[in-house]
């Protein structure tokens, strides 16, 4: 198992990835985190991304559950300047916001990979 | 989910913003001195009388507690319960402090607490309470301002 900040700087390089995060899966409270390219310090959206993008996937998981099609693997929400990124691991998902240029097929591959073997 | 009900009108709809965005079960705004200014999730005065009781005294022990152990008060209490947890913290209004104490369960989580709560304190901030505040200390007469409180939430006791 690779250490966290490990974990988010590999994904955080990723072309097109703005920021990667690992954040609680129940309290939605970010655990680790990278650094925010182009954010400023008081205008730091990354605290309500963590949060909300941990409740939305858990709103994922009861849906897929109740449509019986078992856990989602992964969950990508598109808006009109990118994309947001889920993969649930446990206790924890991982989540990065990406640009809508990023390749988000190796996005995803990197974070499926990441949760599977490094959280 | 009812609506809040209030003692104060000017905290109705940043009270109201705040249970439906973070999801709250129930919650109490307060002085620090233990006075509700408004609620929701409660039926009964006496339960928000305990909460405010309980609020007030947990409120001066945190920063009591913050101050020997961090040199500075703690301002944000957070307990997990098995199902359901608790949020407390104090926000300020026209210079006016009060506190703040919410229950959520899994519909919600404390990061969402947490973030929906600092768009209430940034609300509150903007307004101004109604009444002329009384001194920031208490006024000595707690149980006094607490009825006067629960009987502007639920009406007087015994007049329903």
């Amino acid at each position: 198992m690779r250490i966290l900040s490990e974990v988010v700087a590999t994904l955080s390089h990723l072309p097109g990835v703005v920021v990667a995060m690992v954040v609680g899966a129940i309290d939605g409270l970010i655990v680790e985190t990278s650094g925010m390219k182009g954010g400023t310090a008081d205008q730091d959206p990354r605290k309500h991304t963590a949060a909300l993008a941990a409740y939305l996937y858990s709103k994922a998981t009861r849906a897929a559950d109740a449509a019986r099609l078992g856990t989602p693997a992964f969950m990508r929400l598109e808006a009109e300047q990118g994309h947001i990124c889920v993969v649930g691991a446990r206790d924890v998902v991982l989540v990065t916001i990406v640009t809508p240029d990023a390749n988000l097929g190796r996005v995803r591959l990197d974070m499926m990979n990441a949760a599977r073997s490094d959280l | 989910m009812t609506d809040p009900t209030v003692a104060e009108a000017w905290v109705a709809a940043p009270l109201r913003r705040l249970m439906d965005d973070a999801r709250l079960i129930s919650g109490v705004m307060l002085y620090p001195t233990g006075r509700a200014v408004g609620q929701f999730g409660f039926s009964n005065a006496a339960d928000v009388m305990s909460i405010c009781a309980l609020t007030s005294a947990i409120n001066a022990s945190a920063r009591e507690l913050g101050r020997q152990l961090d040199g500075k008060p703690f301002y944000e209490t957070h307990h997990a319960g098995a199902d359901r947890q608790v949020f407390m913290a104090r926000c300020l209004a026209g210079g006016q402090e009060f506190l703040f104490v919410g229950v959520f369960d899994r519909e919600s989580s404390l990061g969402m607490v947490e973030i929906y709560f600092a768009e209430f304190q940034k609300a509150l901030e903007k307004l101004r309470p109604e009444a002329p505040t009384r001194g920031k200390g208490p006024s000595g007469d707690f149980e006094g301002e607490l009825n006067r409180s629960l009987d502007a939430l639920f009406g007087p006791i015994g007049k329903k």
